[in-house]
């Protein structure tokens, strides 16, 4: 893929962002509100849902490749890759699907990424357990989706909206 | 640069039915793995070989298997929730003292028949938590 100038620099912002925000999630006491391993809001799928939109699917691949591998870098966690991995790449696979349609907003978007994200990770955790007992935390985490998938939704969506004004968004 | 692609930024009608189908294979992950999966099954041994295994959650009401091995005759009792030796001829009657089982990874063993009755299944699956 040739990338110019520009588009290496946003991508490199954006994964930037994205390793941000996933860090800065951690801080937030969302498990006192859901007592639930595993329950994340998954803030750094704005920036997928956003690249998706903005730079197209092959530099949100870019993105979603060097957010996941610095990601578990950082966390000194190589397991945690494989769990990343699988969400990430999952939740993109559906969000290029679902973005090409007409009738679905950010929110159809993103809560199809979020639901997909959580069977990737819980296919990960099938793959590393050996069986297939992860499979009775799905239901739940896939309820958890519906809201996490509509609130990162609504933050891509004003993102967009902050830069309907910009040269990203003028064609 | 122009964006590829600008998205709705409201809610459209079909976005409920991203949420259906999220809702849908929910529902259907709940009736595969725990409707399906939750039910006990009972594995009956006699010297070693599996002669039955018994879904037990199929069961409306108890059944009485006679089991005769070794010059031994066992009455096992299997009911939805377990089972049980209700009365044997052996001579240490300890499968009848063991009374009935309802766990997954129980069993019941009456070693002069040398008879088995071992549940297995159900939401015991060895996995305290899984950590993501």
């Amino acid at each position: 893929m040739k990338l110019t100038t520009k588009q290496l620099t946003l991508c490199a912002v954006l994964t930037a962002l994205a390793l941000a925000l996933s860090y800065v999630e951690n801080f937030l006491p969302l498990s006192l509100a859901v007592p639930l391993p595993g329950v994340k809001l998954g803030l750094a799928n704005i920036v997928t849902v956003f690249a998706l939109y903005a730079l197209g699917a092959g530099q949100a691949f870019l993105i979603l490749i060097a957010r996941c591998t610095l990601g578990a870098l950082f966390a000194g966690n190589l397991n945690a890759l494989l769990f990343s991995l699988f969400g990430g790449l999952s939740a993109m696979a559906v969000m290029a699907l679902l973005s090409r349609s007409k009738h679905l907003s950010l929110y159809g978007v993103s809560i199809g990424g979020a639901a997909a994200h959580n069977c990737g990770q819980i296919a990960a955790a099938m793959l590393t357990l050996g069986n297939t007992a992860p499979l009775y935390y799905l239901p739940l985490l896939l309820g958890v989706s519906l809201f996490t998938g509509a609130l990162t939704g609504f933050a891509a969506g004003l993102l967009f909206r902050a830069l309907e004004h910009t040269s990203l968004r003028k064609a | 640069m122009p964006m590829k692609q600008s998205p709705a930024l409201r809610p459209k009608p079909a976005d409920a039915l991203v949420v259906l189908a999220v809702i849908l294979l929910a529902c259907a992950m709940v009736a595969a793995v725990w409707g399906g999966g939750r039910g006990l099954t009972a594995t009956v041994s006699v010297n070693g070989q599996v002669t039955e295994t018994v879904d037990l959650s199929r069961l409306s009401d108890p059944v009485v298997r006679e089991l005769s091995a070794n010059g031994y005759t066992l009455h096992v009792r299997l009911f939805s929730g377990g089972a049980e030796v209700v009365d044997s001829t052996c001579p240490n009657q300890d499968c009848v003292h063991t009374g009935h089982i309802t766990q997954a990874g129980q069993s019941i063993v009456c070693l002069p028949a040398r008879i088995s009755v071992t549940l297995s299944g159900g939401a015991e699956n060895g996995v305290d938590a899984v950590l993501g």
